[in-house]
């Protein structure tokens, strides 16, 4: 089943001779459980998709529609409600909140929702991430890599529709970023999660089930589930 | 150590941060310039004040030297000239007085001055002329012309009446200088030659303490400065045993009341010191808090120079550099508005306090120097101050720890944290938790300001105009001399003549004329009197008060003020015991007696006389003869200061008695006041009517109109309202511009944060209610504050300084805080809100990207 898909999806920065096309003729989809990764050099487009993907940012032109839903058609307030039910981020620096402990930032959004928290589902997210020992923790007192765990933990909690991963291991060094890799790996088969990630890095690529290649905002390979 | 040439790359750097962050320069400029205005503004009035206080009381002294000898010869003004310690020198020499008719009303001297600084140090420098030289010239004051019916002219002769030591002699002068007289003096100088002084008052041979019988004429009056005005007593206390040693022939000395008083005013140094303490903490406050709030924002900034290797005093440099630069800019604009504001305020207070010579007042250009830079030091100190601790934070950041800060991580305990539900209000209380110096910060300015209207409100609705107005005035007008409290000789208070009284009885709208009579006589102790007056000698025995209650022993009597009323009079009495029955008193054997005999302000008196007792009083009829009446204590009470001869014996008596059987006991027919009571729409016509005929008196009667005191209360208040709102209304700006800038750079530099809440599904709206949370908070703890510290400054400080205003009755409100509140809570959910939708320009993308 398709829970992510594009339509000529385009986003230009600037006018006259600063404009920039960031995106050009964007055309791709994601499958259900799938785990996919936007691969690209620096400045190909790779971050504007993944943005304009997570309703983050608004296109020029094109569409994007999640769970069949053209997220665009969606107000500002009700497209970040839509995001906290129906999307999880995983930033390259984590983002969480220096307030809340571990616990608090993974059921963030939930809460924000008014929702009652699936305890034993997020006690297993928990569980899986080894994060049970350091719910009451705040995010200062945790290393990069548990951080990060924290955030893939936060991003598979609303039990979102897909999870978009926006260079997750660009702030951890080797060793971490093939442990943080694995679990997100893990996690999502785990939960039939669908998970995009963009990276640069094609080591960490080959982890995905499909990469889709991003050159100079057009997607040159990779953009649908056969390509 | 090699000294590296760094100061320029540094300020530098430094200037290049100043110009990048300009709403913070805006800010950190505002309040520097907030505090040098208020701390400008009030040390303007208060210098002015003390200064004016001090020039208008050396005006009644008569004269501007620290200290004096007294009835001195030649040799003893060269010791002095040759002593050490003093300066400014001057002599007089003392001739007479001036006895002419015309100055019945005030005293005039002639003297001798020993040059041009003599005349000046008794502000008797002639404007118009120069200081007598041939022997029949003279130089008076324009009061002294004025009473002599004299033209201001030059070569005018002054016919003077001269007593010398009891020898009178009748001169003409020639009016060689004249000059401004002072109404405050106690006397007027008159100068004359030195060949008239020697003619008449020739240098005596004998020290003045030898002579059996005191002679005056030809004693030098040598007036001197110190170096300052600290504890002139004892410097003057030790010149005496240098120069004398302990001879019993050494002078009298005196020392000039109008240094001790303004040294010695307690209240006005603490107030002061408060004062400058609550500037100071308003300023530091905020200050400190814009410093601290703009290095946590910019810490990685200091992070990233600390790894390109800049050293932590370098980067301490860079910040206090930064503080140089907005004092350099601030301080100006606050030392030119707080002067101008000033000026504007002691105007408002000069009209109001009804001040006497506007000339004291004047503010020198010395005295505004010494502000001014006063006033740039203390703000300079302030602003160093308050960066002191920013600049170790800044200094001290390690590279790493910069690039993770977030305000939470610093020096922070790690600790866990207990998991509660997530709202954007418990959010919201996480943030305040984050930082909180700067939330403390923050509601204590807030706090000053807030208390302070407070305080001031406290005090302003604890003036009683019914007991102030009641103090000062009895009935509708009263009819007196208008400097009744220095008057010495009965013969001086009476002075409203029975055809006066008459006339007054013809006004038209005149409901009662109750002419009050007085005159001194004494209280002859019977029995029970004396026995009382022994429990109290034992009771005071190590009392300044002994001496008189011993003498009052000895002699079985008191001096007794003796007042003859008319029955009108005793509507106004208040009884402490007894009780007043108009028909008895009517028959002339009942008398009222007060009850204060010791223990005059606030301790409860101790009386001696109890009701039913028999009172003896006696009192001079004509010159020589003493008449003795007794009388059956009626009542114990007081009479009315307004009333009243508004002065007092360490120990004595107060006795009421009717006016017929006053008339018996003296000669004097005249009255010392009148009180007045008019029907309610004639006020105006018979207020003129009595101004008509005291204006025409000879006598220095004046007439006081209950109207008047009114006014003068309304203006009074008006003052403090217009001081105390200025410096709360200057305060309150602070702490609203410190809760400003925190709440407005805590959004900014949580910018990023903010965004990746938003990113995770926070809605705007559940940002902009969690913001508005934050400013709830800030406003919800400030009124808590406000009214602890509110309520324990009205009970430790308030009380204690209106409890000795008469005119003062406590009330602790919490109204103004009540009123604050809801602005403050408007403030604290417009704000935020107002702040984050300025950052909401930006894409959540762009805020996420920023670093």
């Amino acid at each position: 089943m398709e829970v992510l898909k594009t339509e000529a999806l385009t986003k230009i920065y600037g006018e006259g001779e600063s404009k920039v096309t960031a995106l050009d003729n964007a055309n791709l989809s994601v499958r259900q459980g799938e785990f996919a990764a936007i691969v690209g050099t620096s400045g190909s487009g790779k971050s504007t998709l993944l943005h304009m993907l997570g309703g983050l940012d608004r296109p020029t032109s094109g569409k994007v529609y999640v769970e069949g839903k053209d997220i665009f058609t969606l107000k500002d307030e009700a497209l970040t409600i839509f995001r906290r039910r129906k999307i999880g981020f995983v930033f390259q620096s984590f983002n969480l909140v220096p307030t809340l402990n571990v616990y608090e930032n993974i059921v963030f959004p939930i809460q924000l929702d008014g929702n009652d928290v699936d305890d034993k589902f997020v006690n297993e997210v928990i569980g899986i991430l080894g994060l049970a020992d350091m719910q009451n923790r705040l995010p200062n007192q945790l290393s990069g890599g548990q951080q990060q765990r924290v955030a893939i933990a936060r991003a598979l909690a609303a039990k979102p529709a897909i999870v978009l991963a926006d260079e997750p291991t660009g702030n951890l060094d080797s060793k971490t970023s093939q442990d943080v890799l694995s679990l997100l790996k893990v996690t999502g088969q785990k939960f039939s999660q669908t998970i995009v990630m963009i990276t640069h890095n094609e080591a960490i690529a080959q982890m995905a089930d499909r990469i889709i290649r991003i050159e100079d905002g057009h997607i040159i390979k990779g953009g649908e589930p056969n390509d | 150590m090699t000294k590296v040439s760094n100061k320029k790359v540094i300020s530098r750097l430094a200037f290049r941060e100043l110009r990048s962050n300009r709403r913070m320069n805006i800010v950190v400029i505002l309040s520097i310039v907030l505090t040098c205005v208020l701390f400008t503004a009030l040390t303007s009035i208060g210098g002015s004040l003390i200064n004016g206080t001090q020039q208008e009381t050396m005006r009644q002294v008569g004269g501007d030297r620290m200290a004096g000898l007294k009835c001195v010869l030649p040799e003893d003004y060269e010791k002095v000239c040759e002593d050490s310690t003093t300066c400014d020198v001057v002599y007089r020499v003392i001739v007479g007085n001036a006895v002419n008719d015309a100055f019945k009303n005030f005293s005039v001297e002639i003297n001798y001055a020993g040059d041009e600084n003599a005349a000046k140090a008794s502000f008797c420098n002639q404007t118009t002329g120069k200081l007598p030289e041939n022997y029949d010239e003279i130089a008076v004051s324009t009061l002294v012309l004025d009473a002599l019916g004299l033209p201001h002219e030059l070569g005018t002769v002054v016919p003077v009446t001269l007593n010398v030591d009891g020898e009178v002699s009748e001169h003409e002068f020639k009016l060689c200088g004249y000059w401004q007289g002072e109404k405050v003096a106690m006397a007027q100088e008159c100068w004359v030659s030195k060949a008239f002084a020697d003619k008449y008052a020739p240098t005596p041979t004998k020290q003045f303490n030898t002579l059996e019988h005191p002679v005056y004429a030809g004693y030098w009056q040598v007036d001197f400065n110190y170096a300052n005005s600290w504890d002139i007593e004892g410097k003057t206390n030790a010149l005496i045993s240098r120069l004398y040693g302990n001879s019993e022939n050494a002078p009298d000395v005196g020392i000039n009341w109008a240094y001790t008083t303004s040294n010695a005013d307690s209240g006005m140094v603490v107030g002061g010191i408060v004062m400058i303490l609550v500037i100071f903490a308003a300023g530091y406050l905020i200050i400190y808090n814009i410093f601290y709030i703009n290095i946590s924002a910019n810490i990685r900034s200091y992070g990233l120079l600390k790894t390109i290797g800049t050293t932590s005093m370098q980067i301490r440099r860079m910040v206090r550099v930064q503080a140089a630069v907005y004092c350099v800019i601030g301080i100006p604009f606050g030392l030119i508005i707080g002067i101008l504001s000033g000026k504007i305020l002691f105007k408002a207070i000069m009209v109001t306090m009804n001040i006497y010579s506007a000339a004291s007042y004047a503010i020198s250009v010395k005295l505004l120097v010494m502000i001014c830079l006063a006033s740039t030091a203390f703000t300079f100190l302030t602003v160093m101050i308050s960066c002191r601790k920013p600049c170790k934070i800044a200094g001290s950041v390690s590279p790493i720890e910069a690039l993770r800060y977030n305000e939470t991580n610093i020096n922070a305990k790690k600790r866990d944290k207990k998991t509660r539900t997530i709202s954007p209000l418990s959010v919201a209380r996480n943030n305040m938790l984050r930082s909180r110096k700067k939330t403390i910060v923050v509601v204590l300015s807030l706090t000053l300001s807030m208390v302070l209207v407070n305080t001031l409100f406290t005090v302003l609705r604890g003036v009683d105009m019914d007991k102030y107005v009641s103090a000062q005035i009895v009935g509708d007008f009263i009819i007196m001399h208008d400097k009744v409290s220095t008057l010495n000789y009965d013969d001086q208070h009476a002075l409203i003549t029975p055809e006066q009284l008459e006339y007054l009885n013809t006004i038209d709208g005149v409901r009662q004329v109750s002419p009050i009579y007085f005159r001194r006589g004494k209280l002859v102790f019977h029995e029970e009197p004396l026995e009382r007056l022994n429990t109290l000698c034992d009771k005071y025995a190590d009392t300044d008060e002994h001496g008189s209650l011993t003498n009052a022993k000895d002699n079985g009597t008191i001096p007794t003020d003796i007042y003859g009323v008319t029955d009108d009079v005793l509507n106004v009495l208040e009884p402490a015991d007894g009780k007043i029955d108009p028909t008895k008193w009517q028959s002339g054997k009942y008398a009222i007696v007060n009850t204060y005999y010791l223990g005059a302000e606030d301790e409860k008196g101790e009386p001696l006389y109890s009701v039913g007792d028999t009172l003896t009083l006696s009192s001079m009829k004509g010159m020589d003869e003493d008449t003795t009446k007794d009388f059956e204590v009626m009542a114990l009470c007081e009479m009315p200061y307004a009333i009243s001869t508004q002065s007092y014996y360490l120990f004595g008596g107060q006795v009421i008695i009717p006016e017929s059987t006053y008339s018996e006991m003296t000669d004097n027919r005249n009255a010392m006041s009148v009180m007045m009571n008019a029907e309610e729409n004639c006020f105006d016509d018979v207020d003129k009517q009595i101004r008509y005929m005291t204006d025409r008196s000879d006598s220095q009667v004046i007439v006081k109109s209950k109207q008047t005191y009114l006014e003068e209360f309304s203006d009074f208040t008006k003052m403090i309202k217009l001081v105390g709102g200025t410096l709360s209304g200057i305060l309150a700006l602070i702490g609203i511009l410190n809760f400003v800038n925190a709440v407005v750079t805590g959004i900014i530099s949580r910018k990023r944060e903010l965004a990746m809440m938003n990113a995770v599904g926070m809605t705007g709206g559940q940002l902009k209610k969690m913001l508005m949370w934050e400013g709830v908070h800030y406003a919800a703890l400030t009124a808590v504050c406000s009214v602890i510290i509110g309520f324990l400054l009205d009970n430790v400080v308030v009380k204690s300084i209106t409890g000795d205003l008469f005119f003062f009755t406590h009330h602790f409100t919490f109204m103004p805080i009540l009123i604050c509140v809801p602005i403050l809570l408007l403030l604290s959910a417009v704000i935020p809100s107002v702040a984050y939708q300025t950052i909401c320009r930006d894409s959540v993308v762009n805020r996420l990207r920023e670093n």
